[in-house]
């Protein structure tokens, strides 16, 4: 090993001035797509799940406020979940408030202008009704996944009769997602720090990360199941989670019902 | 208890193992050594059962482990409980969403009820004194706590065998001193201890016998590890020293240690 003299332009300092090379569009959409995955470690680090509600039933009244807000056709509904969900929204910290209305007021200002020419023809009603409707069903999606952490809702499956191997099976997923993606990105900054100059081939390198990462999820993937076996598993598998109410959960569900109350009275008919 | 004889391995058409054979019985501490690639990691899966050898055979306990019995649940149940494997990786060892779940999930896979599972989780918890990261996500932790977890997780399945694929790596000193510290008292309760490493810090704290891997492949020495640690020129040749490394003479215990310059 040290019979090998160091090389002499090893020693001396690079004289070197870069060309100008831009950033191709698909670099940056890869880049924005790696830099999602990787926010996923990020919000999920230390957060508890919103005010300690059971999962479960974030979960399932989510989904039914998603479909009951579809359902419906009278404003005034419409208009009181968006109050509500705003409500809502002012228990969370205040960067997720950002993001969070952030997405709501992007997709429904690009519903609005979808739905522009309707209006131009005279029919206010459908950019009157499904522009909120839009705005408050992305709002509750993400409030959803910005206050609950992923193995909650998970484990929030198992109440709806999930068999637990699906459950295992998609929290292994949900790992790996977050791991690949983050070994993509690291792969990324590899190919930053070392794309010096003008690097045309840039989308064989990114090309050879996917391919990489095809390998390497297949090698973690049999090395996971080592590791199983060698716990002693043998293909069942039962998950264990408490199932506590608490006061939170009382209160969120009455503000629920209150919601379909609400639907019940106003939303299903369309008032002239 | 551990008994190979003859075993070779090659992954497709690299060879990882020629001949190897070799005994250890139950409550030795033996570490394996070996420059990069010379096998350390196939020999301790092959240990436990992840792989089974091409030719040869492994006995353990006096039953030969092969293929076909692995694949009988009960045998593979019970066979693993007695051998626990911490990863040289930890990260992939670990698939649960919580730190506690990934704990308990042997025991669970045991068909132990529900209240001793909470104990043993409890103490492993205790005993690596990991108590605060009991709901955290394991991917998301450091490198050292993952470690940490991989072993607790292995730990409660209360193994006669541990066996750990260079454990002190990437830890800071003062856990790497914690860890040797703790499975020399884990040995000293009995249990059989394997482990691999480069680390020769440590060697003659964790084991009485050193088992030095080759470039080739094969078993270049397995004798006491103070012997091991004086033959210069073996350690030499297998790439474990170079001439950077000197012994300290006079000093109460001689170590090698590395200058960086
Ligand atoms: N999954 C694999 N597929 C193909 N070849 C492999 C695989 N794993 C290991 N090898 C090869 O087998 C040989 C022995 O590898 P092994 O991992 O046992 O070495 P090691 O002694 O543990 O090395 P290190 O000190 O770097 O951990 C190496 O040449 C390696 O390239
Ligand atoms: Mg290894």
């Amino acid at each position: 090993m040290t019979e090998k003299d160091i090389p002499e332009w090893l020693l001396k300092n690079e004289n070197y001035v870069p060309q100008l090379d831009r950033d191709t569009f698909v670099n940056k959409s890869i880049t924005s797509l790696l830099s999602v995955l990787s926010h996923i470690r990020r919000q999920s680090g230390h957060k508890t799940d919103l005010f300690g509600i059971n999962a479960a039933f974030s979960v399932i009244f989510t989904i039914l406020f998603v479909v009951l807000l579809s359902v419906s056709r009278g404003l005034v509904f419409v208009i009181t979940a968006n109050v509500y969900l705003l409500f809502m929204l002012c228990f969370l910290k205040s960067e997720d408030i950002v993001v969070i209305l952030k997405t709501s007021f992007g997709v429904a200002i690009f519903t609005f202008i979808i739905l522009l020419p309707t209006a131009l023809y005279g029919n206010f009603y459908s950019i009157a009704m499904i522009t909120p409707k839009v705005f408050a069903s992305v709002t509750a999606v993400n409030i959803l996944s910005r206050s609950t952490r992923w193995n909650s809702i998970t484990g929030a499956l198992k109440t709806f009769f999930i068999p637990d191997i699906f459950i295992l099976v998609l929290d292994i997923t949900i790992m790996y997602i977050t791991m690949l993606g983050e070994f993509s990105l690291d792969m990324l900054y590899a190919l930053r720090l070392r794309s010096v100059g003008k690097n045309k081939s840039k989308h064989t390198s990114l090309a050879g990360i996917a391919g990489t990462m095809f390998i390497k999820s297949k090698e973690m993937a049999e090395d996971t199941y080592a590791a199983m076996e060698c716990r002693g598993f043998t293909g069942e598998y039962r998950i264990y989670r408490k199932f506590k109410f608490s006061f939170a959960d009382a209160l969120y569900i009455i503000a629920n019902v209150l919601i379909i109350l609400c639907f019940i009275y106003f939303g299903r008919y369309l008032r002239k | 208890m551990i008994e190979l004889t003859n075993v070779s391995y090659s992954y497709t058409d690299i060879p990882a193992l020629n001949n190897i054979s070799l005994n250890i019985s139950k409550g030795e501490s033996v570490t394996l050594m070996g420059p990069n690639g010379s096998g350390k990691s196939t020999l301790l899966k092959l240990v436990n059962g992840i792989i089974t050898p091409d030719s040869g055979s492994y006995r353990f306990g006096g039953e030969e482990i092969t293929k076909k019995k692995l694949h009988d649940n009960r045998f593979s149940k019970l066979f693993h409980q007695k051998i626990g494997f911490v990863f040289q990786n930890s990260q992939t060892q670990l698939f649960c969403p919580e730190v506690y779940d990934e704990i308990a999930f042997g025991p669970r896979q045991m068909g132990f009820i529900e209240s001793e599972v909470e104990k043993r989780v409890k103490d492993c918890l205790n005993l690596l004194n990991i108590e605060a990261l009991k709901n955290r996500q394991p991917y998301h932790l450091s490198e050292g706590e993952k470690r940490k977890v991989a072993i607790a997780c292995v730990l409660s399945l209360n193994p006669e065998v541990l066996v750990l694929d260079e454990p002190l790596n990437g830890l800071d000193p003062r856990t790497q001193r914690w860890l040797v510290e703790f499975l020399i008292n884990f040995n000293k309760g009995g249990k059989t201890l394997i482990t691999s490493t480069h680390n020769l810090e440590f060697l003659q704290e964790i084991s009485d016998r050193g088992i030095l891997f080759d470039e080739d492949h094969c078993i270049a020495a397995d004798m006491e590890m103070d012997k091991i640690l004086e033959d210069i020129d073996l350690l030499k040749r297998v790439n474990l020293v170079d001439e950077y490394y000197h012994k300290h003479v006079g000093s109460k215990h001689s170590h090698f240690h590395l200058h960086n310059y």
